[in-house]
């Protein structure tokens, strides 16, 4: 049996072309090359496309994938996913179009991965870098959740942590976590579609996140996800947000939970003081979210 | 090949024949010769020493061989059973017990069962409820598969949910010794059957490769079958046991015990075969040395299959073999085998030599659809002919339907009852493929479960694309976008579709050809079979 590891980036872009370049210079600038830079241009609008194509004429490991409509990172990440597995990838290391992964950020996290899971004695279904914002502190956005005992590794002296969730920011799946619990759900389009999917595959166990793989997440500004900064122009992002953890709370985890939820919403939405038009639009999506119970889709096996 | 050319026997030698045909002319029929050899093996592997009087029934059409089961210990039979031979045989597996005149001989009749024939398990349904699915099933095949996809669904759901349990290991590195072994190395073979199929014929390539690493193939079938192709060249020399069940309970160990002390086996190589899976247990515990491979080719989704039988015996097989990406995944990522156990390697090209590729532009004629695969309740013809009836309304095109077997009346009365009649042509077996192809412009499979097809390498050796369901591992070869869902309206108004559009572009034709070879090309440098499985049988010669 031939012990190859095969690692596809994934990286998912829509209309960032300027911070794109970047990204994918760093993806392919590994000291653990990735066999394939998979692109997933989600029908962007700003010249991506054409970028892409002069890209990947240099570059022979770039393999494309061009939406015919933007789906949203929740689609594009299942679909560069899919298309990794499809290639016969081991692993796929997936990243949004604004994260810069230091050089030695993909080695150290299939390494990381590789011990923790010798010492746990089990297969682990993911692996997630440190991510950093562009000044070097914590990205408040992408904290992963940790487990209870979330030092069990450290104690063992290795810099990794035990997780239950992470961000899609430098993520590393192996393939027998697509197999067994498939891909993203593509119906959330963005926001909590990374939470539900990492939640769903620790059912398997607990993912790692490796403290000496790095990246940078080069965000606007470096503010985590709170329901007290709702206002007119982020509206619609916090719409997929409630529908999205309204129906995975609900619908994956149990009717409490559910109920939590919304007051921790209805909590974010008084201190900030939001608009009670736009407090009922997002309530509108909460009573969406209770219907909305979308199934994943598995990858097919081609190689 | 001719029944003097079975001789020697390494399991008995034979003392008296009348009719059987082994020592001049006979009554039987080269199969129905073998068969009766394939008893006698069994019953001189699990009784050494002895001496045995075979009176050989035939049955009527429709009944399969009663060989080694507990009926043919009795010497009565059914009114409707011809005697056709008689012979007496001793065992020449080595014993220590000592046999004397008064021991006597024992007698059995054996029965060989009807003509050679294949049945869908529909004609075999008992009982009132049987009949009542048969009608349904042979009145309105497309609604009935319907409703079966549906429960497909279901089934698959669970499926995927689902963790096989697992049989304890043997925590021996060695049996106490009770038998010594016999010289002639060998290589025990499981099989499901010996009819035509993929997997049967993967199977006996292997069988055909044991013999040529100088091992003798010991061949077991499990299931009941007429056996057509137990006439096959690639059987010659090997000693084939064609199990019909229940076996005596004391005749089991006794007959493993037989084939571990006539021959030195040197491994045991699984393919499809319940009864030898379930005895892996005990062959571990008596001889923990010997390698046991198994060869795994469908995922079948309605009844596990031997997939999930491999999974729940995977403690006493060293290496699983797959065809397939598809089963790899299912093995390591659903089933957590250790990477280390499966092995992938491909049957890519088993069949392509001699397959000429039809580079000439397709003449004025019609747009050419065709189907080649065996008339089967897997392959659904009936849903071949029903998009042949959609789209003869719609183009000018032609059909092909390329095959025979237990659904062939229904294809025959299909192609009448649908008017397919003038633009249907259909071809038996003794027709080459290679010409079938070189007709067609598309191939379409409509299959509802497959490992990987066989036709579809034919067809991209012969440059046709091929319209396939999206089952099994048919997306390693198929082009993404002729990929078709598996329930069968939605495939028929797929597949039409697609048709209509290659019919009316051939440029589109191409871009998905193009596809097609290039997953090939991609496939083709996947491990191969055949050099892996002659790598395996030469170390286990060495």
């Amino acid at each position: 049996m031939e012990f190859v590891n095969d690692v596809a980036a994934v990286v998912v872009t829509y209309n960032r072309k300027d911070k794109l370049v970047k990204v994918l210079d760093h993806a392919l600038d590994q000291s653990l090359r990735p066999t394939w830079l998979v692109v997933v241009d989600n029908a962007s609008t700003d010249g991506t496309g054409e970028y892409l194509a002069e890209f990947a004429k240099e570059h022979p490991e770039v393999v494309l994938v061009s939406l015919a409509e933007n789906t949203g990172g929740a689609g594009g990440f299942a679909a560069g996913m899919a298309r990794g597995y499809e290639l016969g990838a081991d692993f796929v290391w997936i990243m949004d179009d604004d994260c810069y992964a230091d050089r030695t950020a993909l080695e150290e996290l299939v390494n990381g991965l590789g011990k923790a899971e010798e010492s746990m004695g089990m297969k682990l279904p993911y692996a997630c870098s440190l991510v950093k914002w562009v000044d070097g502190s914590i990205c408040e956005m992408n904290n992963p959740g940790t487990t209870w005992d979330w030092g069990r590794l450290i104690a063992k002296g290795q810099q990794n942590v035990l997780v239950t969730h992470c961000s899609f920011v430098s993520v590393l799946f192996p393939r027998w976590t697509l197999t067994r619990f498939g891909l993203p759900l593509k119906d959330y389009f963005i926001w909590f579609d990374d939470q539900e999917y990492t939640l769903r595959v620790t059912q398997a166990g607990p993912g790692v996140q490796v403290l000496t793989s790095t990246v940078v997440h080069d965000l606007g500004t470096n503010r985590g996800v709170n329901f007290a900064d709702v206002n007119e122009s982020n509206l619609w992002k916090f719409e997929y947000g409630v529908r999205n953890e309204t129906s995975f709370r609900l619908h994956h985890e149990n009717p409490v939970a559910a109920a939590k939820f919304v007051v921790r919403l209805a909590q974010g939405l008084r201190q900030g003081r939001v608009p009670l038009g736009l407090q009922a639009k997002l309530f509108k999506k909460l009573v969406e979210g209770i219907k909305f119970n979308p199934k994943p889709e598995f990858p097919r096996s081609v190689l | 090949m001719t029944s003097g050319e079975l001789q020697p026997h390494l399991t008995f030698e034979l003392l008296d024949e009348s009719g059987v045909g082994l020592t001049g002319d006979g009554l039987l029929d080269e199969r129905e010769r073998r068969l009766v050899v394939g008893a006698a093996n069994f019953h001189s592997l699990a009784s050494p020493g002895r001496t045995f009087r075979f009176t050989v029934l035939r049955g009527p059409e429709g009944t399969f061989p009663s060989l080694t089961d507990e009926e043919v210990h009795g010497i009565e039979w059914d009114d409707d059973r011809e005697v056709v031979g008689s012979m007496v045989f001793r065992s020449l597996v080595h014993t220590t017990s000592a046999f004397s005149d008064t021991d006597g001989l024992i007698d059995l009749a054996v029965d060989v069962g009807g003509r050679a024939q294949v049945m869908s398990g529909y004609h075999r349904l008992p009982g009132v409820l049987g009949a009542a699915r048969r009608a349904v099933r042979f009145t309105v095949p497309v609604q009935f598969d319907a409703l079966r996809q549906l429960r497909t669904d279901v089934t698959e759901k669970r499926y995927r949910a689902k963790d096989v349990p697992r049989h304890s290991p043997v925590r021996l590195d060695r049996g106490a010794s009770a038998v010594p072994m016999g010289k002639t190395p060998a290589v025990l073979f499981g099989m499901h059957w010996l009819e035509m199929g993929g997997a049967e014929r993967w199977a006996l390539e292997s069988v055909k490769m044991a013999k040529d690493a100088g091992l003798t193939p010991i061949v077991i079938t499990d299931r009941d079958s007429t056996h057509q192709w137990i006439t096959r060249p690639e059987l010659d020399g090997a000693v084939v046991v064609p199990l019909t069940q229940p076996l005596l309970q004391e005749q089991e160990a006794a007959f493993l015990n037989g084939i571990l002390s006539a021959f030195d086996v040197r491994g045991v190589h699984v393919h499809h075969c319940s009864w030898l899976y379930q005895r892996l247990p005990w062959i571990r515990s008596v001889r923990p040395d010997m390698p046991v491979v198994d060869s795994l080719h469908v995922l079948e989704w309605r009844n596990g299959g031997f997939v999930d039988v491999a999974v729940r015996m995977s403690n006493m097989i060293d290496v699983h073999h797959v065809i397939s990406p598809q089963l790899r995944d299912y093995l390591v990522g659903r089933q957590n085998i250790p990477e280390s156990k499966v092995k992938l390697a491909t049957l890519a090209n088993l069949t392509v030599t001699g397959i000429e590729k039809s580079v000439a532009e397709k003449g004025e004629g019609p747009f050419t659809v065709a189907f080649v695969g065996r008339f089967t309740q897997q392959k659904r013809p009936y849903l071949f002919l029903k998009l042949a009836a959609k789209l003869k309304g719609q183009l000018p095109v032609r059909f092909i339907m390329h095959g025979d077997g237990e659904l062939a009346d229904e294809v025959r009365g299909l192609r009448a009852r649908l008017g397919l009649a003038e633009v249907l042509e259909l071809r038996g077996p003794d027709q080459p493929v290679g010409r079938t192809l070189t007709d067609a412009d598309v191939l379409v499979i409509s299959s509802d479960n497959e490992g990987l097809t066989l036709t579809s390498f034919e067809a991209t050796a012969a440059g046709v694309p091929v319209i396939s369901t999206d089952v099994g591992s048919q997306a390693s070869l198929v082009a993404d976008e002729l990929l078709c869902p598996r329930h069968p309206y939605p495939f028929i108004r797929a597949a039409s579709a697609r048709i209509a559009a290659m019919a009316a572009s051939p440029a589109r034709r191409q871009e998905w050809l193009t596809q097609q070879a290039a997953k090939a090309e991609a496939f083709a440098k996947l491990p191969d079979a055949r050099s892996w499985t002659q790598d395996l049988y030469k170390g286990w010669n060495s």
